[in-house]
């Protein structure tokens, strides 16, 4: 395995008395893309809650780039370099496709040392950053209210693509896309990794996690089920380890 | 639809408050005798200049997702101060300081921090300990008008210094300096909502305050801002207000906050928050005033005033609603 991005020891988080994770320690590489897969409720948005920031874990320590590490707000996690890419969108319909993408980040001139939005500099970052990215929007300049579910999640994808940092994490991110979407979304993220960039990616779909991922991390109740590399395991393998069980007749996974 | 006329009609839409504004001046100029006039106007520009100043405060509040009724009294709260230091006569103290000037700064900025504070006071309250922004200030509105009542014993005081009452004497291009404040407020405000980091911060705030948090926008600190902003500018109001009474009364500026309230929401600030903007604001403002001084023009009794008024707020709702449907359909 390539040198570990961010390494998890033991973390766990209760919610008064129900434990939500029972300890889970994994690892991501530099350049890996893991694919995050359980069951509902396996604890799955709790963890990339707690690496993301939005959470704080109950016990356990989390390694990043080889130094002790706890986010205490999803600030502290993207000035560290790690993306999140939730399953319910991030974005503020009131704004415009720029104002998103530089969401918090917006690029600034200074006019008698007051920092004034530079629309004109962010606007050609987005233009090129959705034009090497192949999604198509009409006007960068309408709210994204009025785009569809598919043109706001290419927009979400796009963002974490542009900005990169060292860790990606993605909840379920092509829930709303289409086929043609998804596989371009599947390209991204295998270009974000080839640049170096660790990925976590959480899905219910078997398919996608056999397409894009290096290893395939299985959550169940809690704990690790089962953490191996792709092209040692097979979807029904998987399936078993999610479910705790050989079910029989269970079809072709995916 | 091409997309010339699209834009034309987007930007119809997004300035409406103002199509309107010039619609009523128009048919006003030509119904009602006396109307077309420059004194008129100057005077419609001039009797808004508290309640603009006041609604620029609420509406940067309520643009990002909350809401401030204490403004008004807050207004009030800082009139009283002033003028109980700076009046001669009724409670007023009658402090005077040398250079006389110098009562200029310091009574300005007695108001601004007065209603900072509290604006500071709403502000923690409703961020840090998260509670509703409607209650918390619907507590200060009543707290902080019965301060007024308590320090002024229910009494007035009368004749401001002559060095602050300046601002609402002396003219320039027919307005007095008091209403050019106002308008240097909305255009220092505007400016700060559009062009500036903070004010589109604000206004993605009041659209998905989730997002910007994830976004690592550090929202409470901006809201608190917020209100600490939309208190000092309530702060200024009532420094208007008690130049224009040359004094202040315990009662002073009851009502305003309805009509700030009135002018926000003709100004198409959606009271769910994220959409809106200050010229649109104080377009309403203006919109406002204009019908108050057609109803004195055409003598008709002041009670009709409250009525209409309200009348305009469920206009500008049902438009905002109507606005909404047009812009799905262009998009």
């Amino acid at each position: 395995m390539s040198e570990p991005l961010l390494v998890l020891d033991n973390v766990t988080k209760n919610y008064g008395a129900i434990e939500a994770l029972k300890g889970i320690s994994f690892s991501i590489g530099k350049g890996e893309v893991v694919a995050l897969l359980g069951d509902n409720g396996a604890g799955k948005s709790t963890l990339v809650k707690i690496i993301a920031g939005g959470l704080e874990p109950t016990s356990g320590r989390m390694l990043f780039e080889g130094k002790e590490f706890l986010a205490r707000s999803p600030a502290e996690a993207k000035a560290a370099g790690i993306e999140t890419v939730y399953q319910d969108l991030s974005l503020c319909t009131n704004v415009d496709v720029v104002a998103n993408f530089f969401m918090g980040r917006e690029i600034t001139r200074k006019v008698l040392g007051i920092p004034v939005l530079d629309e004109r500099a962010m606007e050609a970052v987005v233009e090129k950053a959705l034009a090497s990215a192949g999604t198509r929007i009409p006007s960068l300049r309408t709210n994204v209210e009025h785009l569809s579910g598919g043109q706001r999640q290419a927009i979400e994808l796009n963002r974490f693509v542009h900005w990169g940092g060292k860790l990606v994490l993605l909840d379920e991110p092509f829930a709303a896309l289409g086929v043609e979407q998804t596989r371009r979304g599947l390209d991204m993220i295998r270009q974000v990794a080839s640049q170096g960039i660790g990925v976590v990616i959480i899905t219910h779909i078997m398919q996608q996690a056999f397409q894009v991922a290096d290893r395939i991390v299985v959550i169940r109740q809690g704990v690790v089920a089962g953490d191996v590399a792709r092209n040692k395991t097979s979807p029904d393998a998987v399936i078993n380890m999610i479910t705790g069980e050989t079910l029989a007749g269970a079809g072709p996974a995916g | 639809m091409n997309p010339r006329t699209r834009h034309a009609l987007e930007f119809v839409l997004d300035n409406l408050v103002w199509f309107m504004l010039l619609f009523v001046l128009v048919v006003f100029s030509i119904f009602i005798p006396n109307y077309f006039q420059l004194g008129i106007f100057a005077n419609i520009i001039e009797a808004s200049s508290v309640l603009g100043v006041m609604s620029i405060g609420l509406a940067l509040v309520i643009i990002a997702g909350h809401m401030d009724l204490s403004v008004e009294s807050v207004a009030a709260l800082s009139a009283m101060a002033v003028g109980i230091l700076f009046c001669s006569s009724g409670i007023g103290l009658g402090v005077q300081l040398h250079p006389e000037w110098l009562m200029v700064p310091v009574s300005l900025l007695l108001a601004v921090a007065v209603g900072g504070l509290i604006g500071a006071c709403n502000g923690y309250l409703v961020v840090r300990v998260k509670m509703s922004a409607f209650i918390i200030t619907l507590a200060s509105y009543i707290w902080v008008r019965g301060l007024v009542l308590v320090i002024s014993g229910g009494r007035s005081a009368q004749d401001l210094a002559p060095a602050i009452r300046w601002f609402g004497i002396q003219r320039l291009v027919g307005l007095p300096l008091t209403a050019w404040i106002a308008i240097a407020c909305f255009v220092v405000f505007s400016l700060i909502m559009a062009k500036t980091p903070f004010g589109r911060h604000l206004v993605m705030i009041g659209g998905n305050e989730t997002a910007t948090f994830r976004a690592g926008i550090r929202v409470n600190r901006n809201l608190i801002i917020a209100f600490v902003l939309a208190g000092a500018i309530a702060g200024l109001a009532g420094w208007l207000l008690a130049i224009r009474t040359s004094g202040a009364t315990a009662n002073l500026g009851v009502g305003l906050l309805f009509n700030a309230f009135a002018a926000v929401v003709i100004g198409g600030v959606s009271l769910k928050g994220g959409v809106g903007t200050l010229p649109g604001v104080y377009a309403g403002v203006l919109l406002l005033s204009a019908i108050n001084t057609a109803i004195n023009l055409m003598g008709l009794p002041a009670n009709y005033t409250q009525v209409i008024h309200g009348l305009l707020v469920l206009a500008a709702v049902l438009l905002d609603a109507f606005k909404q449907t047009i812009r799905q359909r262009l998009a």
